[in-house]
């Protein structure tokens, strides 16, 4: 049977363990589609239907999204919560400082907690 | 912001035969006018996904919610106590809202954030709730930032692998203590309150020794006081529907 000799013929290949894909600003994922990503590895099937899954990992990955920088349009202005104490609108600055990287916030008896291990 | 209005403008069709200008425009004041709506009735504008972000299992929304002190429980309470910050849709859109969110651990008083899907009030008597109960980990001082951030993500990611059963999840910042929760919708539903805790256990990477305690809903309401400083969450969530004064 030709088939089978063609089959035989086919060179195995070890599956690859790791597959890491770097996405650049400008690349434009599949939006809508539930099934496809760049990577391939976001999504799983379980018994309830495919659902859509990240790890911890690559939801942090996406933090640094260019789109995460501005605050959402309607953000209410709650002081001390979505803006400075005090109740001044979310300028840049305050933006700047909300978004920082913990080091780089003021008053901080528990700053350093966020990043501690339990 | 055009990500957005471009999702939106999929949804109105009708206003496809109108030039670009004034249907932005009219997308805009009919927002507004739904925005204003949404302050009685919950109800909100579709929140979609933006082109080229990652679409969620659900869509999710941000609940702010704090004890005014020495003020009497009232019938305004429930309104002025808990505020809706937002809904999204999309990974980018999450990091949107919680970039621009101080972490519980800088909050100060008695303040809870709740986050939960869209269309869930972080209540109990919501239909999705009234059955439900809730994973309690109480905290020392300093871990609640990283622990509610491992919380929700996991919860975003559909980390948890029980179905539809996930409502939402809560960070109570008190005195002496701080406690996070998840909070399912079947409380009855052993095989899913085990793989809950079993799935927190591995995402909050918790000290051996921590106590995890699942509370029904009903349980909550009917001894109060055994919940602690979660008690006044409840009354003042639930206190005004009822009418107590």
């Amino acid at each position: 049977m030709s088939s089978g000799s063609s089959c035989s013929q086919t060179p195995s290949r070890a599956i690859p363990a790791t597959r890491r894909v770097v996405l650049g600003d400008g690349v434009h994922l599949p939006p809508g589609d539930y099934s496809t990503t760049p990577g391939g590895t976001l999504f799983s099937t379980t018994p309830g239907g495919t659902r859509i899954i990240y790890d911890r990992k690559f939801l942090m990955e996406c933090r640094n999204s260019p789109v995460t920088k501005t605050p959402p349009r309607d953000l209410p202005t709650i002081p001390g919560v979505t803006s400075p104490v005090g109740g001044e609108p979310p300028t840049e600055a305050g933006q700047d400082h909300l978004s920082s990287s913990p080091e780089d916030k003021p008053a901080g008896g528990e700053e350093s907690q966020f990043e501690m291990d339990i | 912001m055009n990500n957005k209005f471009d999702a939106l403008k999929d949804d109105d069709s009708g206003d496809h035969d109108q030039n670009e200008e004034n249907s932005t425009q009219k997308d805009g004041e009919k927002e507004k006018t739904e925005r204003d709506k949404s302050q009685s009735s919950g109800k909100r504008k579709a929140v979609v996904p933006g082109p080229a972000e990652h679409p969620l299992q659900y869509n999710y929304t941000f609940w702010y919610s704090r004890r005014t002190p020495g003020r009497p429980t009232s019938s305004q309470s429930y309104e002025q106590n808990i505020k809706q910050i937002g809904t999204f849709a999309s990974v980018e859109q999450f990091w949107r809202f919680y970039s621009h969110m101080v972490r519980p651990g800088d909050l100060t008083g008695h303040s809870d954030f709740h986050l939960f899907k869209e269309g869930i009030k972080p209540m109990w008597e919501d239909d999705a709730n009234k059955n439900g109960g809730k994973w309690i980990i109480r905290l020392r001082k300093g871990l609640a930032s990283r622990c509610w951030e491992n919380l929700i993500l996991a919860m975003l990611g559909e980390q948890f692998m029980v179905g539809e059963e996930i409502c939402g999840a809560v960070v109570s910042v008190r005195f002496q203590e701080d406690i996070i929760s998840i909070w399912n919708k079947t409380a009855s539903d052993q095989a899913t309150t085990a793989r809950i805790r079993d799935t927190l256990r591995r995402v909050l990477n918790l000290p051996p020794n921590t106590i995890m305690e699942y509370k029904t809903h009903t349980d909550s309401i009917k001894m109060p006081g055994r919940l602690g400083p979660q008690r006044l969450l409840f009354q003042n969530l639930w206190k005004p529907r009822l009418n107590v004064p």
